[in-house]
C-alpha cells in the first residue's frame, strides 16, 4: 500500500495519543498576550515572561508536537532571543535560544523583521556549523518527502545536518524518485524530482468517516480520519462542512479497465460505485464527490413475563427489559437477555428497516464445571473435548464453558455465589485400577442431583445426556375434548365420551371419526398428531363436517422418566413459574411438586404444592394437586398423617379430576382409599 | 535383557505379590463372573453355575457375589423351573448383601416366589413385607416399580380393589417406561372395572395402546377394550353368525362341554371320543388323558386343561385325585390360591378342595352351572330358587338375579354357565315362556344381549357355550356335531 494510505491511519494515531492533541488554548492566548505586551505596550518583562511560559509548557514534549505546537514553540524560541538580545543582563542567552530553536526544527527561518541583522548573522552562523542547504524542487508537487526514511514536508529548501542522506519523493500515481546527497561545511546542493506517472488515482471523502473501503472486493483499510481545508471544493456542492468527511482516500495503482469500489460501514447501508475505466485511461488523477452513505436500521423490541431481564447485544448493556423499539443497525446480532436466574440467548439478524419483537423466556444456565482430578486415563482429552463442546448440542439450556484452569469445586462456589447458573455438570472418573467410567454429575444450585456413568471411548458418551437434556417437557397434550378410543374393525377414532360443547358442535357419541381436514384418520394417535398446532379443527364422523376448537389439555409431569433430565426439568420448571400466572402456575407449581417428588425431597414439594391454586376442575386439576400434597405427607411420616388426611379429603371434592393427564386415572377413589388406609 | 531372562522373573513374582489382595480378587471375581455370563448366555447352564458357585466360594466379599446369588436364583426360576430351589439364593442375598443394589432385585424375586406359593389370604403377609422392604430401602430403583405391582396383585388378590388400583398406579407412575409398566397400567385398568368405573377403564386401556402399542399388555388392552364396548356400551342385538369356525359343519364328535384357556384358546370336549381337545385356529389337538364321563372342564391359569369327571378330578398330566360323593358335577373352578371349587347338582354346597387335599363345604343353593369370576370368586345358576348367584372369592353371596329379570319372559332353568375374564357371564337358558335361548350378563347382573334360539333359527341340543374375545357367543351342538357363533 503506498505510503498516503497510511496517512489517515497515522495521523489518527496521532491524535490519539496523549500529549499530541492540538494546543492548549489558554497557552495559545499567552502566546498572543506575549506578542501584544511586546507589541503595544513595550512590556518587554511582561512578554518575556509569558514567552517563558509557553516554552515551558512546549519544549519538554517538543518530540511530540504537532505542526502548530511545533510552531509556537519556535516563535517563542525566536521571540525569547530578541528579548534576551535587547538586555544586557540577558543578551547571552539569545544564542541558546537560537540553538533551541535550529535544535527543534533546522528548516525554521527567523522573523527578519523582529530580529536583528546582528543577530539573524549569529543564527545564520549556528546553522551553518552544523546544517548545511539543500534545494529542492518537486515535478509534480504535493508529494510527500522522506529523509532518511522519516517523512518531512517538502518545501523548497531543507538544512540537513552534515553527511550522506537518502531523499525520497512520492506521490500516488508515479514512481517514487530518490536522490542521495552528501553534504559539507557551507555546501548547497540542489535536488531536482522529475516523478513517472503509472497509474491514475482516486481521491474520495466519505460521510461519515470510518468507512470500510473494498476495491474489486478486496479490503484497503479504512477511510477515516477528518477532511482538511483541501476538500472545500467536494464538501460545499455537497452541502457539507470539511469536518463532517473522512480525510480524502486515495486509490492509487489501479490497473486500466472498470473497478467496483465498495464502502461498508455498520448502521450504513453499503454502497457500491462502478469506476469506469475512462478514469483508469488516460492515466490521471480524479476527485470524486463525497460519497455519501445512507443510513441503515431497524427496531427491535424485547419483552418478556418473566421479570428482572436485562438486554445484551453483542455483549453490550442494552438495559432493563421491556425494551421498546430500540433503534439498532441493521445486523445480525448475539442477543443476550439476563434474568436473575436463566438466561436467554438467541442469534438474530435485524433488517433494514425491520421491526424485531421477540418474548424472552429464560432458559436455565449449565455450568460445566469440568473434569474432577488430574488422573490420566484413555479417552480423557476426547471426553473432555466432547463436554467443551456440549452447548453446540443443547437446546433447552444456556450452557456455560468453564473457566481454563478454574477447578470445579472453586467453580461451583464462584457460579453458585454469584447466582450465574441454574443447573452444574461436573465430570468425576470413577475410581478403578484403570479408569474406564465417568459419572456425569448433573445437578441443581438446591442439590437436587442426577448422575450418569459414561465410558469415555464409546461413541458417543455424551448421547443420552444430551437427548435427556433437549427432551422437550410434557406438560400439556393437544385434543378435542372428547374421550376416543381405537376399537378393532373401526374405520377410525371412535367417540366414547365428549364434552357437551363438543356434542353441541355435532360431535356424536359411540361413532368413529373418519376424517380430520378431509384426510381419513385411523386411529386417536394419528388424530392428535393431525391436531398440529391449530386452534380449530374441523372433523368428520361421515356426516356433516364438525368444527371442534382444539384445546390445550394439562399433563402431570412424569416420574422416574428414563427420558428426562429431572435437575434440568427442575431448573426449567423454577424459570416458568416465575413468569406464569392463574391456571398455568398453579400447573406449574404442581409440576415443580413432582419433580420434587421425584427426587424423594417430599417437604419441599409440600411447600411447593401447599400454597397453590388452579381453577379448573376436570383432568389434572385441583383435585390432583390436592392428592398429590396427600401423597407428600404421607411420605413425611405418621406425624403428619393428619395433613394427609385432610389433603385427600380436599381432593374429595373434585370427582372429575384425574392422574397423569385427561386420560388418567380418577384421583377421587385413589384419595378414598388413603383416607381408608389412615383410619 | 530379553524376557526369557532368567534376571527377570524373580522380580516379576515380586511384583505380583506385592499387588494388594483385595485387587486381584476383586479382578479374579470379575474374570469368573463374565465367563459364567458368557457360558449363561450360551445356555451352558452347568458351565455357568459352576463358575458362578466357584465365584462364590473364592470371593464371596466381591461386588459380583450379589449379583451371582440372584442370577442363580433366576435359573432356578426361569430355566430350572424350581422355585423353591431358588430361595436358599435369595436368603441369603437378603441376609448377607442386604446393602447390595441386586438386593432389590432379590427381595422382589423373593416376594413373587413367597406370593406364588401362598394359599391363602393370610399367606400374603411375607410378600408383601418383602415388596415393602424394596420400596423403603431402595426407593431409587426400577424394583421398586415391580414391588408395587405385585403389591397390587397381592391386594387384588385379597379383593381390596382400592389398595389394589393404588399400587398399579404406583408401579405405572414411578417407572412409566420401566419394562412393568404396560402391565401396570393394563392391571390398573381391569381393576377401575372391578370398581365399577367403566370409563376410566376404558380410557387407561387406551392409553395402554397409545403408550405401548407394541407391547404383549396393548393386544391385551385392544379386545378387553372392544369386548368391553361391545356388550357394555353399544350391546348390538345377537345374531347368528352360523356354523363356526369357518363354517364347519358336522365335523365334531358329540362335543359337550365347552371352556375358555387362559390364552383365548377355546377347550372342547367330545364325548364319543372321551377326551378333552384344545381348539386353535380351527385345529383340534388332544388335551391331557382320556375321560370318560366328563362333567366339567377346568382351565388352569397355566394354559391347561382338569377335567372333572364323575368323582375324580383328572389333570393335564394324567394325575388324578378323588372327588368324595360328588357324582353329578355341573362345574368347577381353580382359583387363585389353587384350591378346586367344584359344584353339584346334588349337594346343596359348592365343596372347595384345597392343594393338601383337604375340602370344605361353602353354602350355597344347589348349583346346576357354575362358572368362573375375574373378582376371584364364581357365578352359580341354581334352578331351585331360580336365581344366578354372585360369589366373591370367599363365597360370600354378592348379588343375586332371578332368572327372567330383565328379560321379555322368565325361563325356568340354566342348562349351561360361561364368563370371560372380564366379569361377562353368558348363560344358556332354557324353560318358561323364554325358552331355549342365550342371555349375556355384565358383572352386575343386568342383562347385555339376550335372543332366544327360536329367533335365531338355531335347532339342535346345545349342551353348552363359552364367550369368546370379540364379545361373541359360541354354543355347542351336540346333536348336529357342529359349533355355532353368535355375535
Amino acid at each position: 500500500m503506498p505510503p498516503r494510505r497510511f496517512l489517515p491511519l497515522l495521523l489518527l494515531g496521532l491524535l490519539a495519543a496523549p500529549g499530541l492533541r492540538a494546543q492548549d488554548p489558554a497557552l495559545k492566548d499567552t502566546f498572543l498576550q506575549a506578542k501584544a505586551l511586546w507589541a503595544t505596550q513595550g512590556d518587554r518583562d511582561g512578554a518575556t515572561a509569558r514567552f517563558e511560559s509557553v516554552v515551558a509548557a512546549l519544549a519538554p514534549r517538543a518530540a511530540t508536537l504537532d505542526a502548530a505546537g511545533t510552531q509556537m514553540l519556535c516563535e517563542s524560541y525566536n521571540w525569547l532571543a530578541v528579548l534576551d538580545d535587547r538586555n544586557p543582563a540577558t543578551k547571552a542567552r539569545a544564542l541558546t535560544r537560537l540553538q533551541a530553536l535550529l535544535d527543534l526544527n533546522p528548516d525554521f527561518d527567523v522573523d527578519r523583521t523582529l530580529t536583528s541583522q546582528r543577530l539573524i548573522g549569529q543564527f545564520e552562523r549556528l546553522r551553518s556549523e552544523k546544517l548545511a542547504q539543500v534545494k529542492l524542487s518537486y515535478d509534480p508537487p504535493g508529494g510527500t518527502l522522506t529523509v532518511d526514511g522519516r517523512a518531512t514536508p517538502a518545501l523548497a529548501r531543507k538544512f540537513l545536518p552534515f553527511g550522506t542522506h537518502k531523499l525520497v519523493y512520492a506521490r500516488p500515481g508515479h514512481t517514487p524518485a530518490e536522490a542521495a546527497v552528501e553534504l559539507g561545511p557551507r555546501d548547497v546542493k540542489s535536488v531536482d524530482f522529475k516523478l513517472t506517472r503509472v497509474s491514475s488515482t482516486i481521491t474520495f471523502y466519505v460521510q461519515p468517516s470510518g468507512a470500510e473501503v473494498f476495491l474489486d472486493g478486496r479490503s484497503l483499510g479504512r477511510a477515516q480520519g477528518v477532511a482538511g481545508a483541501e476538500a472545500l471544493d467536494v464538501a460545499i456542492p455537497a452541502g457539507l462542512r470539511p469536518e463532517d468527511l473522512s480525510a480524502g482516500f486515495v486509490l492509487d495503482g489501479l490497473k486500466p479497465g472498470k473497478h467496483e469500489l465498495e464502502l461498508r460501514a455498520p448502521c450504513f447501508r453499503t454502497k457500491r460505485l462502478e469506476i469506469a475505466a475512462s478514469f483508469t485511461t488516460p492515466m490521471a488523477d480524479h476527485v470524486l464527490q463525497v460519497v455519501r452513505l445512507e443510513p441503515s436500521k431497524g427496531t427491535l423490541s424485547v419483552a418478556s413475563a418473566w421479570p428482572g431481564g436485562e438486554l445484551f447485544l453483542d455483549g453490550q448493556d442494552r438495559g432493563p427489559l421491556p425494551i421498546q423499539k430500540l433503534p439498532v443497525c441493521a445486523g445480525t446480532y448475539d442477543l443476550l437477555v439476563r434474568f436473575p436466574s436463566g438466561g436467554f440467548a438467541q442469534r438474530l439478524t435485524v433488517a433494514e428497516g425491520g421491526a424485531v419483537s421477540l418474548e424472552a423466556r429464560p432458559k436455565p444456565r449449565l455450568a460445566l464445571l469440568g473434569l474432577e482430578g488430574d488422573q490420566a486415563f484413555t479417552g480423557r482429552d476426547r471426553l473432555l473435548a466432547l463436554l467443551q463442546k456440549l452447548g453446540d448440542r443443547l437446546q433447552q439450556v444456556t450452557f456455560l464453558a468453564p473457566r481454563p484452569g478454574e477447578a470445579p469445586r472453586a467453580a461451583l462456589d464462584r457460579l453458585r455465589a454469584a447466582h450465574e447458573a441454574e443447573l452444574f455438570l461436573t465430570a468425576v472418573p470413577v475410581p478403578d485400577q484403570v479408569i474406564h467410567r465417568v459419572e456425569l454429575v448433573l445437578s441443581t444450585a438446591d442439590g437436587e442431583t442426577e448422575q450418569t456413568l459414561v465410558q469415555p471411548l464409546e461413541e458417543d458418551p455424551l448421547g443420552p445426556l444430551v437427548a435427556r437434556l433437549n427432551a422437550p417437557l410434557p406438560l400439556q397434550t393437544r385434543g378435542i375434548d372428547a374421550t376416543l378410543l381405537d376399537l378393532p374393525g373401526q374405520p377410525g377414532p371412535w367417540v366414547l365420551a365428549a364434552s357437551e360443547a363438543a356434542q353441541k358442535a355435532g360431535l356424536q357419541l359411540q361413532k368413529p371419526i373418519v376424517q380430520v381436514e378431509g384426510q381419513p384418520v385411523t386411529d386417536a394417535a394419528a388424530l392428535r398428531r393431525a391436531l398440529g398446532a391449530k386452534d380449530r379443527v374441523t372433523l368428520s364422523q361421515g356426516g356433516a363436517p364438525v368444527t371442534l376448537p382444539v384445546q390445550q389439555e394439562p399433563l402431570e409431569l412424569p416420574l422416574a422418566s428414563n427420558a428426562l433430565a429431572y435437575p434440568a426439568v427442575l431448573a426449567q420448571l423454577r424459570l416458568q413459574y416465575l413468569g406464569a400466572k392463574g391456571d398455568e402456575a398453579g400447573l406449574l407449581k404442581l409440576d415443580i411438586g413432582l419433580a420434587l417428588m421425584h427426587f424423594h425431597r417430599y417437604d419441599k414439594a409440600i411447600e411447593v404444592l401447599r400454597d397453590a391454586h388452579v381453577g379448573a376442575t376436570l383432568g389434572v386439576s385441583q383435585g390432583t394437586l390436592d392428592y398429590e400434597t396427600g401423597l407428600c405427607f404421607l411420605r413425611l411420616g405418621s406425624a403428619y398423617h393428619s395433613e394427609a388426611a385432610q389433603a385427600f379429603r380436599q381432593a374429595l371434592k373434585y370427582p372429575q379430576a384425574t392422574l397423569f393427564g385427561p386420560d388418567g386415572p380418577l384421583v377421587a377413589p385413589l384419595a378414598r382409599q388413603a383416607l381408608e388406609d389412615l383410619k | 535383557m530379553s524376557a526369557a531372562s532368567p534376571w527377570l522373573r524373580p522380580a516379576a513374582v515380586l511384583v505380583l505379590c506385592a499387588l494388594p489382595g483385595a485387587a486381584q480378587e476383586g479382578e479374579f471375581a470379575a474374570k469368573l463372573f463374565q465367563s459364567g455370563e458368557r457360558a449363561y448366555a450360551d445356555q451352558a447352564y452347568k458351565e455357568a453355575l459352576e463358575t458362578w458357585n466357584q465365584l462364590l466360594q473364592s470371593a464371596p466379599r466381591s461386588e459380583f457375589a450379589p449379583r451371582v446369588l440372584l442370577l442363580l436364583a433366576r435359573y432356578q426360576v426361569e430355566v430350572a423351573k424350581k422355585p423353591e430351589a431358588a430361595m436358599p439364593y435369595l436368603d441369603r442375598l437378603r441376609t448377607e448383601y442386604i446393602k447390595s443394589p441386586w438386593a432389590a432385585e432379590g427381595l422382589l424375586l423373593r416376594g413373587t416366589l413367597l406370593a406364588r406359593q401362598a394359599r391363602r389370604p393370610a399367606d400374603l403377609k411375607d410378600a408383601m413385607a418383602e415388596f415393602h422392604r424394596v420400596i423403603d430401602l431402595f426407593p431409587d430403583q426400577p424394583a421398586v416399580a415391580g414391588a408395587h405391582l405385585e403389591l397390587g396383585r397381592a391386594w387384588r388378590d385379597q379383593g381390596q380393589w382400592g389398595s389394589a388400583l393404588q399400587h398399579f398406579v404406583f408401579a405405572y407412575r414411578l417407572h412409566p417406561d420401566g419394562p412393568s409398566a404396560p402391565q401396570a397400567l393394563l392391571e390398573a385398568a381391569e381393576t377401575l372395572d372391578l370398581t365399577g368405573d367403566l370409563p376410566g377403564c376404558l380410557r387407561l386401556l387406551q392409553r395402554v395402546r397409545t403408550e405401548f402399542p407394541r407391547s404383549p399388555a396393548a393386544q391385551e388392552a385392544t379386545w378387553r377394550m372392544a369386548v368391553r364396548v361391545k356388550l357394555r356400551i353399544t350391546k348390538p342385538p345377537l345374531r347368528l353368525e352360523g356354523p363356526w369356525p369357518a363354517g364347519r359343519v358336522k365335523w365334531l364328535k358329540t362335543p359337550i362341554l365347552l371352556a375358555p384357556a387362559s390364552s383365548g384358546d377355546l377347550f372342547l370336549f367330545q364325548n364319543d371320543q372321551d377326551h378333552a381337545f384344545r381348539l386353535k385356529d380351527g385345529d383340534l389337538a388332544p388335551v391331557g388323558p382320556p375321560a370318560t364321563g366328563t362333567r366339567a372342564l377346568v382351565p388352569t391359569p397355566g394354559d391347561g386343561l382338569w377335567l372333572l369327571t364323575r368323582g375324580t378330578l383328572l389333570k393335564e398330566d394324567g394325575t388324578s385325585s378323588p372327588l368324595g360323593t360328588l357324582n353329578a358335577i355341573t362345574g368347577g373352578r381353580l382359583d387363585r390360591w389353587g384350591n378346586l371349587w367344584v359344584a353339584d347338582a346334588r349337594t346343596p354346597a359348592l365343596t372347595l378342595f384345597a392343594p393338601d387335599g383337604s375340602s370344605r363345604a361353602l353354602p350355597s343353593p344347589v348349583a346346576t352351572a357354575l362358572a368362573p369370576l375375574p373378582t376371584g370368586g364364581v357365578v352359580l345358576a341354581s334352578d331351585a330358587d331360580r336365581s344366578l348367584h354372585f360369589l366373591d372369592a370367599e363365597g360370600q353371596p354378592r348379588l343375586t338375579v332371578p332368572y327372567g329379570k330383565d328379560l321379555p319372559a322368565a325361563y325356568k332353568s340354566v342348562v349351561a354357565l360361561a364368563a370371560d375374564p372380564l366379569g361377562h357371564v353368558a348363560a344358556l337358558v332354557d324353560g318358561g315362556d323364554y325358552g331355549e335361548g342365550v342371555v349375556v350378563y355384565g358383572p352386575d347382573g343386568a342383562v347385555l344381549r339376550q335372543a332366544t334360539l327360536r329367533t335365531l333359527g338355531l335347532s339342535g341340543r346345545f349342551t353348552s357355550l363359552a364367550l369368546d374375545r370379540a364379545g361373541g357367543v359360541v354354543l355347542c351342538d351336540r346333536r348336529n356335531d357342529t359349533l355355532f357363533r353368535l355375535d
